[in-house]
């Protein structure tokens, strides 16, 4: 297991998820025989640097194919070996959408899909790179779990909770290096189950990824005004935990969601499923990108495009507050 | 310990390097400074001296010798 110390987490922050993930994994092959490494020419962005020169017969380029990589993936997983396989988010989802939707979600093998670099954190390579819509995809495969991670030490977690667990898999990261954490600490990540990070009655924020350090910046905001907000950390988009979903739409007269994904087939649109079916009906806003083409840009300049600012999002739920 | 024993000690144990390659040595020459390692040294760096790098000096962080330059600015004198 990785140590989950403060000067670990200060290195991992500065190296941001990708190089995290890839450590992570460094990790898990050294105890775990039956773990390779898996990408579609990306392995350096993957992270995997160290792990292809220390172990390279742990680990697989397939080239610029995808679905070769789910192919070759669900090959390995036959066999009874757990690979893991990475590209930016787009690319294993979207683009192999049917070697997914056959290999992990109808023969459910134990295969990870890891996509890197999802939301807009690659402004300057385009739509073509960004990852809008990879957890409405994800999600919509029968038996499929879909994660995504708050911060670098909930990729770490989220990496042993991936191998642990007998079927596939989809980890979503987002966020850049220098990114802010949420823990400081160790944290016990059980897939299935949302992460408290305040407490508050007014509103209720689910966030997810990159976004539940804003989500809880917001939070701070918000009790300065004097409102109160809790922040669900939802690193389980599928399965959802809908039993905190469910507390918080009895809490909170409002249910905000933050992601950096669409606003449609996401987190925001699992949250309202569960609340359409209880009995109370508090308000729900979903913050998330938009459903339209971005222009390239800066992640920051991307975001803001967004309104998935700290500023944007306390201004949109303090003015449904006083409606 | 010594100001400059702790800056070699700290190439020592984030890198495992070598004591006599020390002076001349690159971000890259070894295999273990890489970008992992990098970030290693840094962090062995700050709690050897009691500081927090900026992001622009731990980028042009490239050796041994401009480490030394950079850390100057963090008033460690070696």
């Amino acid at each position: 297991m990785m140590e989950i110390t403060a000067r670990n987490i200060r290195q991992w922050n500065r190296l941001g998820p990708r190089a995290v993930y890839g450590l992570a994994l460094y990790e898990l092959i050294g105890r775990d025989e039956r773990v390779y490494a898996l990408s579609a020419d990306l392995g350096t962005s993957s992270g995997l640097g160290r792990l292809m020169a220390d172990a390279p017969e742990r680990y697989l380029n397939v080239g610029i194919a995808e679905q070769d990589l789910i192919g070759v993936s669900a090959g390995l997983a036959k066999e009874g070996l757990i690979p893991f396989a990475s590209s930016f988010a787009p690319f294993i989802t979207m683009r192999c959408a049917d070697q997914v939707r056959m290999n992990m979600g109808y023969m459910h093998l134990n295969i990870k899909a890891v996509g890197l670099s999802s939301g807009v954190s690659v402004g300057g390579l385009g739509n073509s790179h960004f990852g809008a819509d990879d957890v409405a995809l994800m999600r919509a495969i029968p038996g499929m779990v879909v994660l995504s991670p708050a911060d670098c030490v909930e990729v770490v977690k989220a990496v042993e909770a991936a191998a642990a667990y007998e079927g596939p898999v989809y980890i979503r990261l987002t966020g850049e290096a220098g990114f802010p954490n949420i823990h400081n600490g160790d944290i016990d990540l059980k897939i299935g189950k949302a992460i408290s990070l305040r407490e508050g009655e007014d509103v209720t924020i689910i966030a997810a990824g990159s976004m539940a350090h804003m989500a809880a910046e917001v939070s701070d905001r918000l009790r300065e005004r004097g409102a109160g907000c809790a922040v669900l950390d939802m690193h389980t988009i599928k399965p959802l935990d809908t039993e905190a979903v469910r507390r918080a739409a009895k809490r909170s007269g409002l249910i905000v969601t933050m992601e950096e994904h669409s606003v449609i087939g996401g987190l925001g649109s699992a949250v309202a499923q569960v609340i359409a079916g209880e009995g109370v009906r508090p308000r729900a806003i979903s913050l998330g990108m938009p459903d339209a083409y971005l222009k390239n840009g800066s992640y920051s300049y991307l975001l803001e495009q967004c309104g998935l600012t700290v500023d944007a999002a306390t201004e949109r739920i303090w003015d449904a507050l006083q409606e | 310990m010594t100001n400059l024993e702790k800056y070699r000690q700290a190439f020592i144990t984030a890198l495992n390097a070598d004591e006599n390659i020390l002076d001349d040595l690159n971000y890259q020459d070894i295999k273990e400074w890489d970008s992992v390692g990098h970030m290693s040294l840094v962090a062995e760096l700050e709690d050897a001296f009691d500081i927090e790098m900026e992001t622009d000096d731990i980028i042009d962080f490239s050796s041994y010798k401009k480490g030394m330059e950079i850390l100057r600015k963090y008033h460690v004198e070696l």
